[in-house]
């Protein structure tokens, strides 16, 4: 396979509305900032692919049509996928496929959503009353992961509290809680029984870039003194939506996605040789759920990581250094943000966010009912385990 | 014979102009059309971005029209609800004076043999303008604007936002097992479907193992018991969005039936308060009168035909620490 | 931009009845279609490495609604997969990318749409510039109207060329290919009449892709793609010369369409008559070029489907012994985004 690296990533400031741009212009705000990591402007780039949650979030359909332009795809292939919450990832994995088929050198890949033009809780429901929200869906899976593990409940109250404080160190995080603590937590509604309203994400808009290109570019970005993210494997699994024993807790499709990229990365032990990861979570009990899955900690064990803070910066074992989704939920772009912070983290370029050190690190994205799984390792060289 | 649901949705979306968006759409309330200008063009519809490089363009705005030349036309006998006039009509290249490139809109010429190629034809207003393309209700015939009414004033504000529906009906099949399975909800019974291959059991009549795709027929129909166990649930406060029908807390559960694997998901509670919902609770099921009429919901935290829900059998809770684990 | 090298060859496709309205769901179609496709190969689903769908929200009236597609393609144990909210055609352009990376050997896409469940004229202006064509209801129709009038003006086509397109595709014989008698007939939107129409078609489309060995083992002559590329232009037509279609130009040349022997057939993605003689004079297609002999986007056309099926009937000269043929699938108002596909035959 072709060796793919990172050399540019761009984000927009996350909120709850962007009224001050229009979508197209959204979008744009990431892939500047993301050609300007790269030192690279829109003709530098072969193809585009672009990812996002349901198009009727936003009312525009397949509006990769419409961005064409405004991506300065014209001329160029535009990709679009959509794999539910985990598109992002998704979108990452399909533009470095581009470039390990050996089909195109430099790729960008965008994901955004602007969940402020519509309404997510009506689109889930597809305009019908008594929708559940993701909340209602996802709920039963962590009661069942409490009852499971016999996690106490503040685990779900300490993590919403950690990535709230990592997200107060990033600048383009949406949710900043300067006065969040356990207590507040613990005070905030109860949403979706057993998930209070702060252990809950937001609703943001916002868009992510990433500019991939092959060996020669991560070698010439190096040599320019602008360190590379190596992409050291990725993997996709996607499971069905429910039959007779499905374990959502601890789904097959992640176990599998998560052996198949540790075994592209010579990763056999992944809490000892990943540096940190960028987990999908939406709620502050996926942190836990996650953690096992991923076999960073045994069956009944992640909770106890966390516990022990060994999740936050500075700990052994740092999860959404960034704020992750719990910080900022633009939903399309939440996977690619996961990714991409996983990148920046082996880059060393993630300021007051960055783990010393960092050679390697994992970006996960995950959506419908816990069915869909990317993942990528990136490293900070191709061959970070010598 | 398949039968088949109608279901009407109106999209609600209210999107954000931008800076470029937001000067052209508050002019339109003053009657003045913009174009953006990039090195020798003026491009109308105006731009935030250069329509082939993609780079930005900025904030160049110079006035064009309200007069134009017809460029190319196709004549609409029949209009769509969406369309900008409700009779027969042009939809027109329209390249206003001073333009590099046309603006799609329609023309009201009344027949086709009116317009051509080369016509001229100015704006029709509307008397109340919000900041919208369809400001401009229409173009018309000849040099002079129009106004469809006593002229309204122009925005108060700058007009940052545009509030867009689009109302679509959609005929969806129901399949013959999933009918017979809420047919049978009439008669008070649970109808699922065993797969003959792995015996795994499909409640609400899905027509097919997911496990080993293959179709499941009237022939793997099985009936089962109408009692079952709280396996897990959640309780939702509502939140509100269009079409939002609940407005308190409210709990779905997810009931084992006895004797077998099967999971009836995301369920309504019946005479049952959400706060007495626990893991372990016996339940049975509620089915409405044979003559009710309900409104078909979707999958999930629908009722499946008469099925309304499930309430407390009154029996001793089930003690099983792994019941929570079956969600699906 | 390089010609990924390894081998990687159709093998198979199956398709649904192309029907007005069909009564399955799009997961019972695809259920049926990928059973369809992997019997005759003598192939389960356990056999499939790769998975990606092509389908569409707002065909379907329903965000997510793929999701229940997984139930089709037998992910279980789970598959690798994705989707594209694209035709199918986009769908193998993923798959084919994907067994490039060569750790794999065999991937199945679909493409598949039920066009029957709601009304073109409504559903396609949200695809459209959401500031100032959606709000004016701007739909396909009317685009191609549009374009057919400049490509006639271009002397590309004429009316009575575009009716004999209509005819040929679909194989009318006796009184309805009375030329004279479709052109006495009224406009639907000028200059385009019933006859330059689609017909609304549901139909689910299912491939499979292999690698080279792979493929030998499980037919005696599969279909390789030599070369497939894919273009887009800017999306309001306003900026564009619609008597031209420059996306399809690059994809072809980028696909080496012109490196090779000619092509003896051209499966093209022509939903309104004048388009097939827009894209044959792009492609430089010469008189002896069979374009379309399955009927085409006239024919039948399933949305999110028709591109791969013009792939798969591309596939289908070669499997018959055929030498070179090219396939072509669009999205977008005017031909906005165009896909080549180029597959051959060895002896």
């Amino acid at each position: 396979m072709i060796p793919c690296a990172v050399v540019g990533v761009g984000q927009t400031h996350h909120k709850t509305r962007r009224h001050d741009v229009s979508f197209g212009g959204l979008v744009r705000e990431a892939v500047f900032r993301a050609l300007e990591d790269a030192h690279m402007t829109m003709r530098d780039i072969d193809a585009v692919v672009l990812g996002k949650a349901p198009d009727l979030f936003e009312g525009v359909m397949k509006p990769e049509l419409y961005l064409s332009d405004a991506l300065g795809a014209v001329g160029k292939p535009m990709f679009r996928v959509h794999t539910a919450g985990s598109v992002g990832g998704t979108t990452a994995i399909v533009a470095a496929s581009h470039i390990q088929a050996g089909k195109h050198k430099r790729v960008l890949a965008v994901a955004f959503e602007k969940q402020s033009e519509g309404n997510a809780q009506f689109a889930l429901g597809s305009g019908k009353g008594a929708s559940l929200g993701a909340g209602g869906a996802f709920a039963p899976f962590i009661r069942a992961y409490i009852h499971r593990s016999g996690a106490p409940e503040h685990i779900g109250w300490k993590v919403a509290v950690k990535d709230r404080q990592n997200a107060l160190k990033n600048p383009y995080a949406h949710l900043k809680l300067k006065d969040i603590s356990i207590e507040k937590v613990k005070a905030s509604p109860m949403m979706w029984d057993p998930i209070r309203f702060l252990e809950s994400c937001p609703s943001s808009d916002g868009a992510c870039a990433v500019v991939l290109t092959d060996e020669e570019g991560g070698k010439a970005a190096a040599a320019d003194g602008r360190k590379p993210a190596w992409i050291l494997g990725t993997s996709s699994r996607s499971e069905p939506p429910s039959f007779p024993g499905r374990d959502p807790v601890r789904p097959a499709a992640c176990l599998q996605c998560a052996d198949d990229v540790y075994k592209q990365a010579g990763i056999t032990n992944p809490r000892k040789q990943l540096s940190m990861a960028e987990l999908y979570v939406p709620f502050s009990w996926h942190e836990a759920i996650w953690l096992e899955a991923h076999r960073i900690a045994e069956p009944g064990e992640g909770w106890k990581m966390i516990d022990r803070g060994e999740t936050e910066i500075g700990g052994a074992f740092p999860i959404n250094c960034s704020g992750g989704v719990l910080s900022s939920n633009p939903i399309g772009a939440s996977g690619l943000l996961r990714f991409a912070e996983a990148a920046n983290q082996v880059r060393g370029v993630c300021g007051e966010t960055q783990v010393d050190g960092a050679k390697t690190a994992l970006g996960m994205a995950y959506g419908a009912n816990s069915q869909y799984f990317s993942m990528w390792v990136v490293g900070n060289s191709l061959r970070p385990f010598g | 014979m398949t039968r088949f649901v109608e279901n009407t949705i109106t999209f609600p979306y209210r999107r954000s102009l931008g800076p470029l968006l937001t000067t052209f759409m508050t002019a339109l309330t003053e009657k003045r059309i913009l174009g953006s200008r990039t090195g020798d063009r003026v491009l109308v519809p105006p731009m935030e971005w250069d329509p082939q490089t993609g780079a930005d363009i900025g904030l160049d705005l110079i006035e064009v029209g309200p007069v134009g030349t017809v460029e190319s036309w196709t004549w609409v006998p029949s209009p769509s609800a969406q369309h900008p006039l409700q009779k027969p009509f042009a939809f027109a290249f329209i390249r206003l004076d001073g333009a590099t490139t046309p603006l799609l809109h329609a023309v009201d010429a009344g027949s086709p043999d009116r317009i051509a190629k080369g016509a001229r034809v100015a704006p029709r207003w509307k008397a109340k303008r919000a900041g919208r393309i369809d400001d401009i209700a229409c173009f018309v015939l000849g040099t002079e604007p129009e106004v469809d009414g006593p002229d309204g004033p122009p925005a108060a504000d700058l007009v940052t936002m545009m509030d867009y529906l689009a109302t679509t009906t959609y005929r969806n099949p129901v399949p013959v097992a999933a009918d017979r399975a809420i047919a049978a909800t009439r008669e008070g019974r649970l109808l699922a479907q065993k797969c003959p291959q792995c015996d795994s059991t499909y409640a609400g009549g899905r027509g097919y193992c997911v496990l080993c795709a293959v179709p499941l027929g009237i022939e793997h129909e099985v009936d089962l018991p109408t009692v079952g166990t709280v396996t897990n649930f959640v309780v939702i406060t509502p939140v509100q969005y269009p079409g939002q029908t609940e407005t308190e807390p409210f709990v779905r559960m997810f009931v084992l039936v006895d004797g077998t694997h099967v999971i009836y998901g995301y369920q309504a509670a019946v005479d049952l308060p959400w706060d007495q919902v626990r893991v372990g609770l016996r339940v049975r099921a509620v089915f409405a009168p044979a003559s009710a009429d309900l409104e078909e919901v979707g999958a999930m935290g629908g009722n499946l035909g008469n099925l309304l829900g499930w309430t407390a059998t009154g029996e001793p809770d089930v003690d099983d620490p792994d019941l929570v684990n079956r969600i699906f | 931009m390089a010609t990924p090298s390894k081998d990687i060859a159709i093998v198979g496709w199956a398709q649904t009845p192309m029907v007005r309205r069909t009564e399955q769901t799009e997961t019972q179609m695809l259920m049926q279609v990928i059973t369809d496709l992997l019997k005759p190969l003598g192939l389960t689903r356990a056999d499939i490495d790769f998975t990606c769908l092509g389908s569409c929200d707002y065909i379907t009236g329903q965000a997510f609604s793929f999701v229940s597609n997984l139930d089709a393609i037998g992910a279980w144990p789970p598959k690798r997969d994705s989707h594209v909210e694209m035709d199918g055609a986009w769908a193998l352009y993923e798959a084919w990318l994907r067994l490039q990376e060569g750790d794999i050997e065999i991937a199945v896409v679909t493409g598949s749409g039920r066009s029957s469940t709601g009304d073109p004229a409504l559903i396609y202006p949200m695809e459209m510039d959401p500031f100032f064509l959606a709000p004016l209801g701007a739909d396909p129709l009317t685009f191609a109207a549009l374009q057919a009038r400049a490509v006639i003006e271009a002397g590309i086509a004429d009316e009575r060329r575009m009716a004999e397109v209509s005819v040929r595709s679909r194989g009318r014989t006796g009184p309805k290919a009375d030329i004279d008698a479709l052109l006495k007939t009224d406009y639907v939107r000028e200059p385009l009449r019933r006859h330059d129409l689609p017909p609304i078609t549901d139909g689910a489309v299912a491939m499979l892709l292999a690698t080279g060995d792979r493929a030998r083992k499980l037919v005696k002559r599969p279909a390789y793609i030599t070369g497939f590329d894919h273009r887009t232009e800017c999306h309001n037509p306003s900026f564009r010369r619609l008597d031209d279609s420059p996306s399809t130009r690059i994809a072809a040349q980028a696909a080496g369409l012109h490196d090779g022997p000619p092509v003896e057939i051209a499966e093209l993605q022509a939903a309104f008559s004048h388009e097939e003689l827009l894209l044959r004079h792009v492609l430089e297609l010469g008189p002896d070029v069979r374009v379309n002999p399955s009927g085409g986007a006239l024919k039948s056309n399933p949305i999110m489907a028709t591109g791969l099926s013009r792939i798969g009937h591309a596939a289908n000269h070669v499997f018959s012994g055929g030498r070179r043929a090219l396939a072509h699938s669009t999205s977008g108002p005017c031909l906005q985004q165009n896909l080549i596909c180029i597959v051959e035959g060895r002896s």
